[in-house]
């Protein structure tokens, strides 16, 4: 009898042993090195974050909803119509206490940029897990997190309140999940999870979930458990995602109707209705001038990555990140479609991979070893690619370390805080950036009017019985006056009032204007 | 609400994770197979086939286990003595192979498979006991398997795959074979990984001497497989799960909706008979006993989060909770419905490697069938519970559960005379 025997662990023989994949846990050295570089990258990103790049109305408008949520008013503190899956900022208000904790005084969302750090180091470490995960050698993964985290295009847009930064960092998230060496089935449950999330931070990311399927199809290759792999994928992506659409249901929303917001109203709304910003190739239009302002910050990122990902296309291990980056370019560059400003913060990340991807391949077809001229080409090639390159970007980092773009703000918001009387009854129209920064100041929430609501929200004219009358104060800024014929009862606001106090000079200035109620 | 919703989560979430054992990583995929024989056969197996009223089947069975491949075996067919129809069969098929077969006629009054069984077991002359049913399709090389299994592992049990096939007779067939298909092909490997494992009724050899000293089956018990491996996993031994669908035991579904009802009423009550019965207690790891204790109630709260889940869901729409409730009460879905999403995929994998062609039908029906299978089990696990519960346990009440003592020596007979 086996009573004193002990309970062993057996498992019956392999057949034939496949050997185990050599262990790729990443060594200390790559714990080192992605922490220190991306400790770097942070303390660039970090200085001055609140002076560059100037604030904009997105970032004041995402702000606001996560102020929303974590105050417990529902997804937004206007009615929230479906306009953008809500979890980005519902991640964004689990993150913002910090600021307000560390710096009250600041502008709101300016310090509301602090909350970004988090998510630009793990997009950072990210980038790199992913680079090791595709066999680039150490080097190279260095150079991809440098090219994305020091690139002045990356640096400005990373700094800033974007839903873009939270889906991306899930999808690369995603992504290395896909790529794990264990190849467990429950990596690839959670890189569906993943998925779910990122596009349910920003939909437009759904556009790359593809290279995350290419990353698992090459991953699973010759193992008998890919089909249970794709199935935990699209268990995790259906299953979470499915939440979204469940919200809407449960709340009576997700079928167009009379009387109510619905989710399948506003797809409608955004595929079909929204107006085009123009080819990128007509000089005059929204996309032109766009891809322009990215171009003036950094050109090296996005011609390096566009011919990188057309090579990379080719190489099988970089095909997964190419084709990301592919799909998103092909999307910004097709004529007639919408493109946000905030768009390139998506690509940047598989940019940056791939031209180190592609570096990397270079360097492994030249095969250096001890041929001495094969090391000159090499030093020949890095040293004109860092004469070419560090200048650049060194005038552009340079420029987001010390620029103090938001002075005229700053005023205005210090200002509204304490030389405007009786807060409490004000009722007073800002843009969105000045909203909360007005809200924490005092005034009633109520009372506190984004300016493009009081012609396009119903709620909102309906507290205003008298119409433009009823407010008190108006908050003119470059975002006000962008689009004045559209908005009637912004334009009247405009005429009848008069300027108290002004910052700043020319167009950007801001100015605060009393409106004098008995014009006729 | 919502505390329940979450608890059903974490369980199905958790019977999930299991039931994926296998697939989880290529390695261990690949660490569920059979060894490859090396063609030895050093082992001697005494094959028990208890059989009652399956005069039809019989034959057939004995015929198959006697072209394995495999030179030292014999096969001991038991029958009961008021059973002369199958008796008469067992006798012929006997006088076919003489010193290989032997009939042996159990004389207990309150007949089951497990008393049958040890009335057999002071017969086996073999190294290893190994068990099968009067209906399986039994592979002519799963011995030369199982030697190789015994030897390489110096395992004392090695547990053989049972595999349903006939997934397109009826529409609960499907899920009955993708049940077998996830707990041989996966679910078993876990717990031989664990340390703890109730066996299957049959394919399953232990070593005689290990058999004799824990007395052999339980005669009480509905459950005597699953009560058999509850039992040696607490003494320590050794068991070794292999799965192979090349020389896996075929067998059929239950013919009707009732046998099957009324077939996992008895492991359900089994289940519940080797609970109480507490041999699990002895385990010695503290995370053995509480995966005993989870798989050993499992049939029950399966059938009822099976059920609470989509009622829950249902409540959730039409009474208008609170979102964020309702939000939750969904979250149990999640599992479930990943659990469906595998036996997608599992249905692929198991016509692919059975070389059965599964149909877009096949799939529908798996998906719409889902909630009835659910609802047979919960009605299965109800009549259990309260079966055991008034004390209907088919046959004798006996007071001391624990016992499991060889019966008297019952009558045996040469497979020669008639």
């Amino acid at each position: 009898m086996t009573a004193e025997a002990p309970t062993e662990v057996v498992a019956a023989p392999v057949p034939e042993p496949q050997p185990a994949p050599p262990p790729q846990r990443r060594s200390r050295t790559d714990l080192y090195l992605a922490g220190g570089l991306a400790a770097v990258v942070l303390v660039v990103l970090a200085w001055n974050i609140t002076g560059f790049p100037t604030v904009t109305d997105d970032e004041g408008t995402y702000l606001a909803q996560a102020w929303a949520v974590q105050h417990g008013q529902g997804l937004a503190h206007y009615t929230y119509w479906y306009d953008h899956p809500p979890l980005a900022w519902i991640q964004l208000a689990g993150l913002a206490w910090a600021p307000a904790l560390l710096a009250p005084d600041l502008l709101a969302v300016a310090a509301g940029r602090i909350a970004m750090l988090p998510v630009a180091a793990a997009a950072l470490v990210l980038v790199y897990v992913i680079s090791r995960r595709l066999r680039l050698s150490r080097w190279a993964a260095a150079l991809a997190l440098l090219t994305f985290g020091l690139s002045p295009l990356a640096v400005t847009m990373n700094r800033q309140i974007y839903l873009d930064s939270f889906a991306v960092a899930w999808m690369l998230g995603a992504l290395a999940l896909a790529l794990s060496p264990r190849r467990h089935l429950w990596h690839y449950a959670a890189a569906g999870a993943a998925t779910a999330v990122s596009v349910l931070s920003k939909e437009t990311m759904l556009l790359t979930a593809p290279a995350v399927l290419v990353a698992m199809w090459q991953s699973a290759a010759k193992t008998a458990t890919r089909p249970w792999a794709f199935g935990g994928y699209a268990s995790g992506i259906v299953l979470v995602g499915a939440f979204y659409p469940l919200y809407a249901l449960l709340r009576g929303e997700l079928f167009p109707g009379a009387g109510h917001v619905s989710l399948i109203g506003a797809w409608q709304f955004q595929l079909l209705s929204r107006s085009g910003s123009g080819t990128v190739f007509d000089d005059g239009s929204g996309s032109h001038s766009l891809i322009t302002s990215w171009l003036y910050y950094d050109t090296v990122i996005l011609v390096a990555g566009l011919v990188a990902t057309v090579v990379a296309l080719a190489v099988r291990r970089l095909r997964a990140p190419a084709l990301a980056a592919i799909v998103l370019a092909v999307v910004a560059l097709r004529p007639g479609g919408y493109l946000p400003a905030m768009y390139v913060v998506q690509i940047l990340p598989f940019f940056a991979i791939v031209i180190a991807g592609v570096i990397d391949e270079g360097a492994r077809r030249l095969r250096p070893q001890r041929i001495w001229w094969r090391w000159a080409v090499l030093g020949v090639a890095a040293a004109a690619a860092l004469t070419m390159v560090l200048p650049r970007w060194y005038v552009g980092d340079r420029r987001a370390l010390t620029a103090d773009d938001n002075a005229p703000y700053v005023a205005a918001a210090t200002y509204l805080r304490e030389e405007l009387p009786s807060r409490e009854s004000t009722t007073i129209v800002v843009d969105d950036v000045l909203w909360l920064d007005c809200v924490n100041a005092g005034y009633r929430r109520e009372k506190v009017i984004w300016f493009y609501k009081l012609d396009l929200d119903t709620a909102v004219a309906a507290t205003l019985p008298d119409g433009w009358r009823d407010v008190d104060y108006i908050v003119s800024t470059p975002a006000l006056r962008q689009d004045p014929g559209s908005l009637p009862t912004v334009a009247k606001l405009l005429t009848n009032s008069t300027a108290i106090a002004t910052f700043g000079p020319g167009d950007g200035r801001i100015e605060i204007r009393q409106v004098d109620k008995e014009k006729p | 609400m919502m505390v329940v919703s979450l608890v059903l989560a974490g369980f199905a979430a958790v019977t999930l994770w299991w039931t994926m054992h296998a697939w989880r990583t290529p390695e261990t995929l690949a660490s569920t197979r059979f060894a490859a024989p090396d063609g030895a056969h050093r082992l001697t197996f005494s094959l028990l086939v208890p059989a009652r009223h399956e005069q039809a089947v019989l034959e057939h069975t004995v015929g198959r286990l006697l072209e394995s491949t495999h030179e030292g075996f014999e096969i001991i067919v038991i029958v009961g003595h008021d059973d002369p129809e199958t008796a008469e069969v067992a006798h012929r098929v006997a006088a076919t192979a003489p010193g290989r077969i032997l009939v042996v006629t159990d004389v207990n009054e309150q007949k089951n498979k497990p008393r049958a069984l040890n009335t057999a077991l002071p017969y086996c002359r073999g190294d290893v006991v190994g068990v099968f049913d009067a209906e399986d399709q039994v592979h002519p090389r799963l011995l030369e398997h199982v030697d190789h299994a015994f030897r390489a592992t110096s395992a004392d049990v090695v547990q053989g795959g049972v595999q349903l096939i006939n997934f397109h007779s009826n529409w609960y067939s499907l899920h009955n074979c993708l049940e077998y298909f996830f707990w041989f092909r996966s679910r078993l490997h876990l717990h031989a990984r664990k340390g703890f494992i109730p066996l299957g009724g049959n394919t399953v050899f232990v070593r005689t001497d290990v058999l004799r000293a824990a007395n052999g089956w339980d005669g009480t018990c509905l459950a005597e497989d699953c009560d058999l491996g509850v039992r040696l996993s607490s003494r320590g031994a050794k068991v070794v799960v292999a799965y192979d669908s090349a020389i896996v035991t075929r067998e059929e579904t239950p013919g009707t909706l009732t046998s099957l009802l009324k077939q996992r009423t008895r492991w359900n009550q089994g289940f519940l008979q080797v609970y109480r019965k507490g041999e699990w207690r002895r385990l010695p790891g503290f995370g053995q006993r509480m995966l005993a204790r989870y798989t050993l109630t499992q049939p029950f709260l399966q059938a009822f989060s099976g059920v609470v889940i989509p009622v829950g869901v249902g409540v959730a729409i039409w009474a208008r909770l609170p979102v964020l409730v309702a939000l939750i009460t969904f979250v149990p879905v999640i599992p479930m419905a990943a659990n469906l999403v595998f036996q997608v995929v599992g249905l692929r994998d198991f016509g692919l490697q059975y070389g059965l062609r599964t149909r877009w039908h096949h799939y529908a029906r798996l998906v719409l069938g889902a909630f009835p299978y659910a609802l047979v089990l919960a009605v299965a696990a109800l009549r259990a519970v309260w079966r055991e519960y008034t004390g209907r346990r088919n046959w004798e009440l006996t007071a001391h559960t624990g016992a499991h003592l060889i019966n008297l020596p019952a009558p045996a007979e040469s497979g020669v005379a008639t």
